[in-house]
């Protein structure tokens, strides 16, 4: 439903997108993540048309945003990062408006208008001026103002940012009910949203994008795990013994177990690349234990984890982006 | 045209619905009411006084108030209707709606000229008035008229223009009030000149003189040629540029 091929971006000599592909399809919502600076408002905007792309293609609902914008537009709603809105116009005005310009029918504005505010729940500010709401409320307008139209394409930068808890847990719920019909991308720097509400990611870094795909496949292209065990006696934990934790892996596993570290006192961390172990990671941790039993380390709590998204998002962009347009 | 007429409507309130247009239309009711007052009293208090021209003509042709008033409203209704967006990002919504720059543009000028032709409005009770102890003649009202809405017509162009060129209302205002007060100033030139190019130029352009000739009742070609090119070009211009910041 949404297809980038090549989309690169250029100000003057800085290139703040660089050959970015990436598909969105019905039925998915995908987190745009990266940094600040790394290009995700700028890859949004190229997509909500408000942006020319210096090469590369765009394809929303299946016609080209380059040769038929107007008819590219017409499938999608975007709400910019600000939601920047009129201040002098009362809410039902504004959203009449807009529905005027997106082509609904005379007939129709006043039910698209409710059904947008009702669907954001805010019906009851229709008679209120914008320059009145709070923060929440005009972003809330603003998501009204995209789903206006029925759009087949959401573009949503930032969704959730200045809502209070409630509200980010109902837009989040309105978010993935809209999902049945429809393509949706957004950028957020909550990762815990992206794990909430997304189905994929594509994650952006200095303008290129270095991942994409399901949150589980960019997990496991990352399959590290976190292992802490907090252990009784960490004076007894002796070269030798830390020289023993490197027991029963392969020869050629240098990093299966790496950086042994003893910190806050009784807790061994531990970073665990499971593909690299010769047996399961649960009879590995069984053997581990043993070995700083049997040493008198002793073990009170083992502690296993998958990697989280934002360790997986830190590894991606450790690096520091330098252009934030 | 939907969305034309949608810009059209929203611009004509957001205008209204602020002091701005109020104040302006107070303001100009005041300086060309008290202006045609001093006229109709000079008119009455000299009735020896022998002149080619009737209290209208006098108003509506010779009074440097018209041009001046051109000064002070064009650049100040039009000074918002890009910048303003550019400066609060509400142009990022309407840059992502299905809706072409041309529509955009003209909305937001038409809705600019309909706001200028109700200033005048009020204007048109001064021969209302005259009426009642003199005769008029009509068609000196509405050639005069034409002349002043053509000459709006083109300075607001230039002040759309100048409000696509900035995020700044102000610079805007100064940008195109810059324009309007070269224009006149060149109109001096028509009577500074020796007969020639410059002189031809200058007689061209001068505000002055298309409205003493639109207040003896004669439009003449050469003149609406004049204003439409002078509403055209930056209406153009304006769409392009519009169009061009998605390139930006």
């Amino acid at each position: 439903m949404i297809e980038v091929q090549g989309l690169t971006k250029h100000y003057g000599s800085v290139v703040a997108v660089n050959n970015v592909t990436f598909r969105v399809d019905i039925g998915t919502i995908v987190g745009l993540l990266g940094p600040n600076g790394a290009g995700k408002t700028t890859t949004l905007r190229m997509l909500a048309g408000v942006l020319g792309p210096t090469h590369g293609t765009i394809s929303i609902a299946g016609s080209d945003l380059l040769e038929s914008p107007l008819q590219a537009r017409a499938c999608l709603g975007y709400l910019s990062e600000t939601s920047p809105l009129y201040p002098e116009m009362r809410v039902g005005d504004y959203l009449t408006y807009r529905a005027a310009i997106k082509g609904i029918k005379r007939r129709r504005r006043p039910d698209a208008v409710r059904e947008a505010l009702s669907s954001t729940h805010c019906d009851d500010v229709i008679d209120i001026r914008v320059s009145n709401l709070s923060r929440g409320y005009r972003q809330r307008v603003g998501l009204a103002d995209a789903l206006l139209a029925s759009p087949p394409v959401l573009l949503l930068d930032e969704p959730t940012a200045g809502l209070d808890p409630n509200q980010i847990r109902e837009v989040r719920e309105l978010i993935t009910t809209l999902r049945q019909s429809r393509a949706i991308l957004l950028s957020t720097h909550v990762l815990a949203e992206v794990e909430a509400i997304c189905t994929e990611a594509v994650v952006i870094h200095r303008g290129q994008l270095v991942a994409h795909g399901t949150l589980q496949d960019l997990r496991a292209g990352h399959r590290a795990a976190d292992v802490a065990l907090v252990v009784r006696d960490p004076d007894r934990l002796t070269p030798a013994i830390c020289a023993d934790l490197g027991w029963g892996l392969r020869p050629d596993a240098e990093r299966a177990v790496e950086s042994p570290s003893v910190d806050a006192g009784e807790t061994l961390r531990f970073v665990v690349y499971p593909e690299q172990l010769t047996g399961s990671m649960g009879s590995r941790l069984e053997e581990l234990v043993a070995v700083l039993v049997k040493s008198g380390v002793g073990v009170r709590g083992v502690n296993q984890s998958s990697r989280a998204l934002e360790t997986v998002f830190a590894e991606l962009t450790s690096e520091v982006g330098t252009f934030a347009p | 045209m939907t969305a034309l007429i949608a810009t059209l409507r929203r611009e004509l309130a957001s205008l209204w619905l602020t002091p701005l247009a109020w104040i302006l239309w107070l303001a100009l009711l005041l300086i060309e009411g008290g202006v045609f007052a001093s006229i109709v009293t000079s008119f009455a208090t000299n009735p020896g006084l022998t002149l080619d021209v009737g209290p209208l003509q006098a108003f509506y042709g010779q009074s440097v108030f018209v041009p001046l008033t051109f000064l002070f409203v064009c650049p100040t209704l039009s000074m918002r209707a890009f910048a303003e967006e550019r400066r609060t990002g509400t142009i990022e919504n309407l840059l992502s709606a299905p809706v072409s720059a041309a529509a955009v543009v003209l909305g937001k000028y038409l809705a600019l000229l309909v706001s200028f032709s109700v200033l005048w409005l009020p204007t048109l009770l001064y021969p209302l008035v005259l009426r009642s102890v003199a005769e008029v003649e009509w068609k000196v009202v509405a050639t005069s008229y034409v002349g002043i809405f053509g000459l709006g017509a083109g300075f607001l162009a230039i002040g759309v223009l100048c409000s696509t060129m900035t995020r700044s209302q102000f610079l805007s205002l100064v940008l195109s009030s810059g324009v309007l007060l070269a224009f006149i100033v060149l109109g001096i030139g028509e009577n500074v000149f020796d007969a020639g190019f410059l002189q031809a130029f200058c007689s061209h352009v001068a505000i002055q003189s298309q409205l003493m000739e639109t207040a003896q009742g004669i439009v003449s070609a050469r003149r609406m040629i004049f204003d439409v090119t002078l509403s055209a070009v930056p209406i153009f211009l304006s769409v392009r540029v519009v169009d061009s910041w998605r390139w930006s």
